[in-house]
């Protein structure tokens, strides 16, 4: 008899411990980009409030809206996604209206408020929280720095074999079309044929394509010695153990990125879903953000906690210049993104 | 004596070689997990521990750590008890139909874990069952039952028939034949089911990773954290996963297969 | 008897209601996913071969099934290649009693991480890798290059894998063979070498077979080693499919292009089958 209740007391301790739990209010579910999984930005706020932060990360907002569809109501509650895509997002209705009151929405730089896209409707519905840029990282030890100034050096002969594509084709598309000059107004169908083209040049120069880790891990052990679609985000973390690793804004300009974080409408946990919210935007979250372990990038508050040094790897001065000479993403409606995605298929199999 | 040597010098080339070659990268591993730097790349700037330092405070990791052990002896038991089970009935009862399901038996193990786990993820999202380990649980007994049967299957020979023919005689009921004379005259054969099971799901990855959210396996995390940054936590990570497997099978190999082998 | 046939029942069913509904009804559902199809955001839930069309219409789909193939067909030999001799030296030329330790010896790193081999793997082939620096110590390199992030790199890591795995199971054929067939060839006058031809080999080769197979349908349907090592150079089946997945939520394609992979792994069990089959003898 022992032996039976010894054994279903074991059996019961292992299937509690498997079995699928409702979401606890202790606990707040973050669909975030990786830099939101660092511990020294996590823990201040876990410790503060006595709960726990389960963070997925994802890289593209197409992969976050895959990992929606997987997922049931009230499964999420803050979502950190890139802000040019928050209208339509709020538009398919998974962000809930922010408070305006107790963010600091005055202190974020005037360059990247980008207000017709957060705020629809008169409701605001997410707030820029880090911004940077996709242009060319490179190793200053190993390649001619002026020749980085032009986008074109992505596919010319010069440092074949020496490339590493980011693997994000939103960035990467607008990045060739501000080389070819075709980014004025957009980007049409019209002018894939000779985005393609490129693309399909650039890969066959290039040593390997990946995501953010796997293209600073290119950089920094030597295997490439640019990144096509690079910036702050691939060097900053790189730059303390080896100062060689740069980054430059194109004379053509650049491709800057902006993440946005906002509340999910059927948030399990709406109050701390508000609260990591304030968390993520004031002066110190903002610093660690802005300094977190997957990838460095400005922080959107002009008040965030930073050091002198750690503002010098930011760039900190240099951008009102960086802001003026960058586009942001340019997003294509869901049938011109899928002739986006086929491209960069074709160019991945290239 | 000289053909000996003729075969004897290049056959221990042949095996240095091939040790060198399947030791490399776990040499290399070990050796920069205690880099003294963020490069887990030459050259070694130094001993630190602080990447062990890392891991042994990640709770996240340690979290998962113990989420694996529990979905490995979960899944592994219920394979081992469902292979088992089915093995002697197919074994000892005369089924219509038996070459049917023996090949249902066997047809995970000809399927991609990939293809097994996509199939899983659809069909929960389409039925609405949240992802939590309790789909890795399941996922993880479609692919080892295939084995665990197949060890029990062709381990349920003719020596235990007579015994279990006697047991039946003197008036045991089948439950009773089951679990007084067959499990325990198979207990070698369990045994390496449930080893080979756990082993298997311990280090399964994509399965987990599809069907998973928050509540992740240890090669779940490990993705993740790979794709965090670039350090050498990964590399300590590794080793203390190694460590630990090394442990366990050492102590197989002196307690449960040894004993085998005797008996 | 038939209260013993009715307790067969019994047994079979907790396996067979599992695999019914974990294994078996999941495959209907990715059958019927494939022929719906996603437009946009929409899953159209109407029957039409369009996602088969556009697997075969499109240069990189086939592309990648046939890079598949290639990479798993270059592994697969490469392994037996280097597992066989392995395991021929642990099972006839190693001393009984030290045999078991030389065959743990090399499955050891079997228990790392599966994941973390890749990664090390990855780190040993870089241009500022173990083996890129070695060579150029040694005056076998004049500068640095890098091994890593390309097809070779992610057959390298394969290969590694399975050799161990292959010398595990060619080495357990290859002791059940009764040692007096080689004496008894021996004895009529045959070299070593014609006995290992005309006896060991033939004998040996179900296990070949079975562990070549078991190396076929893992590395074909695996994504971490070509996702970690391959750059993605060029895409391999698993790494498609999870493009389905993860960058559009294209479940429909996704369930397409996998029975797809399914097909093509069925059509080489069946011709194989032949060999597969003799273990039984």
């Amino acid at each position: 008899m022992t032996f039976w209740t010894r054994t279903f007391g074991i059996a019961a301790v292992f299937l509690a411990g498997i079995a699928p739990l409702h979401a606890a209010d202790d606990e707040l579910n973050a669909l975030v980009w990786c830099d939101h999984s660092d511990p020294a930005l996590l823990d201040p706020f876990e410790e503060e409030h006595g709960v726990t932060v389960n963070i997925k990360e994802y890289e593209g907002t197409g992969a976050a809206l895959a990992l929606l569809e997987q997922s049931q109501p009230g499964d999420w509650d803050v979502f950190v996604v890139d802000g040019v895509d928050v209208p339509r997002i709020v538009e398919a209705g998974y962000l809930a209206p922010l408070d305006r009151e107790g963010l600091p929405l005055d202190d974020i730089f005037p360059g990247i408020r980008d207000s017709e896209i957060h705020e629809i409707g008169g409701e605001l519905y997410a707030v820029p929280e880090k911004f940077g840029y996709n242009t060319i990282s490179y190793n200053d030890a190993k390649v001619n720095a002026g020749d980085m100034r032009d986008i074109a050096v992505l596919w010319s002969d010069a440092y074949s074999g020496r490339i590493a594509i980011y693997d994000y084709y939103i960035p990467l598309i607008n990045l060739v079309a501000i080389g070819l000059g075709l980014r004025e107004d957009g980007i049409t169908a019209d002018e894939l044929p000779a985005i393609r083209e490129h693309l399909l040049k650039m890969k066959e120069r290039s040593a390997m394509v990946g995501d953010v880790v796997s293209v600073q891990t290119a950089l920094a052990t030597g295997d490439v010695d640019i990144i096509a679609g690079g910036g702050e985000w691939a060097t900053a973390v790189l730059m303390a153990e080896d100062p060689n690793m740069e980054w430059v804004n194109p004379d053509q300009g650049g491709v800057r990125w902006s993440q946005s974080i906002g509340v999910f409408s059927d948030a399990g946990n709406p109050e701390l879903a508000r609260k990591f919210v304030e968390y993520v935007l004031g002066p110190e979250g903002q610093a660690r953000l802005a300094t977190s372990s997957c990838y460095w990038a400005m922080p959107s508050n002009s008040k965030a906690a930073l050091t002198d040094e750690e503002k010098t790897v930011l760039r900190w001065d240099e951008q009102e210049t960086f802001i003026a000479n960058s586009w942001p993403y340019f997003i294509p409606d869901p049938e011109l993104d899928a002739m986006f995605l086929d491209i960069w298929t074709e160019m991945l199999q290239h | 004596m000289r053909p000996q040597a003729l075969t004897t010098i290049p056959a221990a080339v042949y095996v240095l070689a091939a040790y060198a070659f399947i030791y490399l990268p776990v040499i290399v591993l070990v050796i920069f997990s205690f880099q003294d730097g963020r490069l887990p790349v030459p050259p070694f700037k130094g001993v630190s521990l602080r990447w062990y330092q890392e891991v042994f405070s990640d709770s996240d990791l340690m979290e998962a750590l113990i989420n694996s052990v529990m979905v490995g002896v979960v899944s592994a038991a219920l394979a081992t008890v469902l292979g088992f089970l089915a093995a002697h009935a197919l074994a000892r009862h005369r089924m219509p139909g038996a070459v049917f399901f023996q090949w249902l038996l066997m047809a995970p193990l000809s399927v991609s874990y990939l293809i097994i786990g996509i199939g899983l993820l659809i069909t929960f999202t389409a039925t609405g069952m949240p992802k939590s380990l309790l789909s890795v649980v399941i996922g993880h007994v479609v692919i080892n039952l295939p084995l665990a049967f197949g060890i029990c299957y062709s381990q349920l020979g003719g020596h235990q028939v007579s015994a279990e023919r006697a047991a039946r005689d003197l008036g045991a009921r089948e439950w009773q034949v089951l679990a007084l004379i067959s499990v325990p005259m198979m207990w070698p054969a369990i045994a390496a089911a449930f080893f080979l099971s756990f082993t298997l799901s311990w280090d399964e990855f994509i399965v987990a990773w599809l069907v998973t959210r928050f509540d992740v396996t240890l090669p779940v995390e490990i993705w993740s954290l790979l794709r965090s940054g670039l350090d050498p936590t990964t590399n300590a990570v590794g080793t203390v996963v190694f460590a630990i497997s090394m442990a366990l099978v050492i102590v197989m190999e002196l307690f449960v297969f040894r004993r085998k082998a005797r008996a | 008897m038939n209260r013993r046939g009715l307790a067969g029942w019994f047994l079979l069913a907790p396996a067979f209601l599992w695999l019914a509904a974990f294994f078996v009804v999941p495959f209907a559902v990715m059958a019927l996913y494939s022929v719906w199809r996603r437009e946009g955001t929409q899953l159209v839930r109407e029957a039409s071969l369009a996602n088969y069309e556009a697997f075969l219409s499109k240069s990189y789909f086939l592309d990648a099934l046939f890079n598949s193939l290639e990479i798993t067909a270059v592994t697969v030999v490469l392994s037996v290649l280097f597992a066989y001799p392995l395991a021929y030296i642990l099972a006839f030329l190693v001393p009984r009693r030290w045999q078991r330790l030389g065959l743990v010896l090399a499955i050891l790193p079997f228990w790392t991480s599966y994941l973390v081999r890749s990664y090390s793997w990855l780190l040993v082939l870089s241009e500022n890798g173990v083996i890129s620096q070695t060579l150029v110590t040694l005056g076998l390199l004049s500068e640095t290059m890098s091994f890593a992030n390309s097809n070779g790199a992610t057959i390298l890591g394969f290969v590694h894998f399975f050799t161990m795995l292959l010398a595990l199971t060619i080495y357990a054929n290859l002791v059940q063979i009764s040692p007096n067939y080689r004496r008894a060839a021996e004895d009529l006058g045959a070299s070593r070498l014609q006995s290992f031809i005309h006896v060991v080999l033939p004998l040996s080769l179900p296990g070949v077979m079975i562990g070549a197979f078991i190396t076929f349908v893992l590395a074909i349907g695996d994504y971490i080693t070509p996702q970690i090592l391959g750059g993605n150079r060029e895409l391999v089946m698993p790494q498609a499919i999870l493009l389905q997945v993860q960058r559009r939520a294209d479940f429909p394609m996704a369930s397409a292009m996998s029975l797809v992979l399914m097909l093509v792994v069925s059509a080489v069990f069946l011709a194989s089958a032949r060999w597969l089959k003799m273990d039984r003898v």
